[in-house]
């Protein structure tokens, strides 16, 4: 798993920092269309987005949101990845202000240790204010980039 | 209430709805704090919950249906994926090596 290629599981082209959604499901359908469009989902993922959603919001803490499927929508998937989406202007999140969005979609286990990069990020205030902020794509890639000296086996 | 000996656990399941977002940010992260411990951290949609887990994280709003799956395997509901206290009290409990409640 210390392997992984974060530039083939989170594309360049996939990492939007000027989007808009006018609401939640906007912001999850506009996941979806980024992650359709890198070849990663088929177009049935969307609305098993928005089904898996409803049942608990995955808004994370920080302003950061992971919208993915239900178990339904796994065989549409094609193969792991991911986008980031950021809404300077903010979503409403049941209450609660989301910027980023990372769209996740995953067969495997591929996608594991940037998720626990990313948890690591948001742990830390500065951190998560930094990744919210990133200037431009490379160093939202920098930043999720899993650090090696943390990785367990 | 359950007591957990630390000694007995192999195997920690995080059991989520599909198994690939957020119970899969939580398993990255305890891979790496039970690192040392030699305790395995999985990730997997509640109906996939291994037999052979000796303890299960899950969404407290997917709690019922875990505990249909888990069977006797004690089963900790948590409501943050970031920060949660009781997953926080789990990992202290194994990493102390000492028999703690769940």
């Amino acid at each position: 798993m210390s392997d992984i290629n974060l530039a083939v599981l989170l594309a360049r082209e996939s990492i939007r920092l000027d989007e808009k959604a006018a609401d939640k499901k906007a912001a999850i359908e506009a996941c979806g269309r980024a992650l359709v469009e890198a070849g990663v989902v088929e177009e049935a993922y969307v609305p098993a987005m928005l089904e898996r959603e409803k049942s608990i919001s995955t808004h994370i803490g920080e302003g950061v949101a992971i919208p993915h499927a239900t178990l339904a929508g796994k065989e549409a998937v094609l193969r792991d990845g991911l986008c980031f989406l950021r809404f300077p202007e903010g979503v409403d999140w049941d209450g609660s202000t989301v910027t980023i969005c990372i769209g996740i979609a995953a067969q495997g286990d591929g996608h594991v240790d940037v998720l626990a990069q990313l948890a690591q990020i948001l742990m830390v205030p500065e951190q998560a204010a930094a990744l919210r902020n990133a200037a431009d794509p490379d160093t939202v890639l920098r930043m999720l980039t899993p650090s090696p000296a943390n990785e367990g086996e | 209430m359950t007591t957990i000996d630390p000694g007995t656990v192999k195997k920690l399941v995080v059991a989520c709805d599909a198994g690939m977002g957020s119970s899969a940010m939580l398993a990255g992260t305890l891979k790496k704090q039970l690192a040392k411990d030699g305790i395995t951290v999985e990730h997997t949609a509640v109906a996939g919950i291994p037999a052979d887990a000796d303890i299960v994280l899950t969404h407290a709003g997917l709690l019922d249906r875990a505990r249909g799956v888990a069977g006797s395997t004690p089963v900790v509901p948590f409501n943050l994926f970031l920060g949660d206290p009781a997953v926080t009290k789990v990992v202290n409990g194994l990493k102390s090596g000492q028999p703690f409640d769940v």
